[in-house]
């Protein structure tokens, strides 16, 4: 095997000030994974984040539960733009919180969660370029399929599927703690696949 | 750095694949390229993300050596800037793996596009901004027009066209319509001393 050939991946430029980190021990966390940001940023127990994963704290504190995974070229903590007029009055300041995921949160490819109070709960699947605006409560077991767009300052109620442009069902297949534990198997074999660098961060 | 001058944005193999600079490829030793492929700027394939779990003696493909292809490319594939290829991932006998990503020849992928298919087919063009869900499968000449969300382990067959959140089959590919899939033209275009597109 051709051992020498190592992955491509460009430089990152690194904007802005490297955030205060607080990560448990057992976190997996991609060399190239972007943190950024004055607030504190926290990570609990047995999270994966994928390489080119942004985490950006200038809105406000992120905190992310345990076993959630957030996948690559994620954006947490985005100050929005497009919803700067219907923001909720509790405006991202200083020691705001900005993003809260819960525990077995999983974030996909490219998808966008914006700073200021926004709140993503237990087990929910935020699919492939979906955009939570700011402030938003998504509730527990929810699955937002791909391309989703939350509006900044909305709620989903627990097991809501999001689907085909805003339409929106009730998942009654009971398989919360199924997809739980699926989830942590997957954790088991990215934790595996993924080069940890956490003291980069510190 | 370099010590040849001119340093192009792309770098170009012996085998005529088109490589980006600024591409971001994870686990290079795992992808599999199968010549003058193009992939542009931005472009993420995650080669990491291999089989965890080798099947057992049904398929016999590895032999002596474990087969660890993760993503494999035929010719003349197009990988537009900032599209995104990801092995799909699923329980499998009560264990998380990752299974390999096929792609056929002459395959398009338009920017912005994530793909997690199980296998692609040749001659197959796939919009921007596409989410193509793990687990799907495309057949040959099938034509995904923008914005397309293809929902996970579904079937297009061949000669389709697909649109929509989630997909749907809205037509066919007309007779005679399958020469637009070629993309000989199109490789020729882009590189680093790229020819101008025929007119």
């Amino acid at each position: 095997m051709s051992s020498k050939r190592h992955s491509i991946l460009p430089p990152i430029s690194q904007p802005g000030p490297k955030p205060p980190v607080q990560f448990s021990s057992t976190i997996t966390i991609a060399d190239s994974a972007i943190l950024t940001g004055t607030n504190p940023i926290t990570i609990a127990t047995e999270s994966v984040i994928h390489p080119r994963a942004k985490i950006e704290s200038s809105g406000g504190r992120i905190t992310i539960g345990r076993r959630c995974v957030v996948h690559e070229r994620v954006t947490l903590g985005a100050i929005g733009n497009s919803s700067s007029s219907q923001r909720p009055n509790n405006v991202t300041g200083g020691g705001e919180t900005a993003v809260t995921l819960a525990d077995y949160v999983t974030v996909e490819v490219g998808a966008s969660i914006e700073a200021g109070d926004t709140y993503i709960g237990e087990g929910t699947t935020v699919g492939v370029g979906s955009k939570v605006g700011a402030g938003a409560v998504v509730g527990k077991h929810c699955t937002l399929t791909p391309h989703t767009h939350i509006r900044a300052g909305s709620s989903v109620p627990d097991f809501t599927v999001v689907y085909s442009n805003g339409m929106r069902r009730t998942d009654k297949r009971g398989v919360a703690e199924l997809k739980n534990k699926g989830v942590a198997r997957q954790i088991d074999v990215l934790r595996r696949m993924i080069p940890s660098n956490p003291s980069k961060f510190m | 750095m370099s010590r040849r001058p001119p340093r192009g944005e792309y770098i170009e193999t012996d085998t005529g694949n088109k490589v980006a600079r600024k591409a971001t490829l994870v686990g290079t030793q795992n992808i599999m390229l199968g010549g003058k492929t193009v992939i542009q700027p931005e472009v993420m394939i995650r080669g990491d993300l291999v089989r965890s779990i080798q099947s057992s003696s049904t398929s016999s493909s590895g032999g002596a050596t474990p087969n660890n292809t993760a993503v494999a490319i035929g010719r003349y594939c197009f990988l537009s800037r900032g599209a995104c290829l990801r092995p799909p991932g699923r329980l499998y006998k009560g264990a998380f793996t990752y299974m390999p990503l096929r792609m056929g020849d002459h395959v398009f992928v338009g920017p912005g596009s994530v793909i997690q298919a199980a296998s692609i087919g040749s001659h197959v063009y796939i919009g921007a901004r596409v989410v193509v869900g793990e687990f799907a499968i495309l057949k040959d000449y099938v034509r995904v027009l923008d914005g397309t969300v293809i929902p996970p382990n579904m079937v297009v067959p061949s000669f389709t066209i697909v649109a929509g959140q989630p997909a749907r089959v809205i037509g066919e590919v007309p007779e005679g319509g399958h020469e637009a899939f070629e993309l000989r033209d199109l490789y020729k275009t882009v590189g680093n001393n790229p020819h101008p597109a025929p007119a």
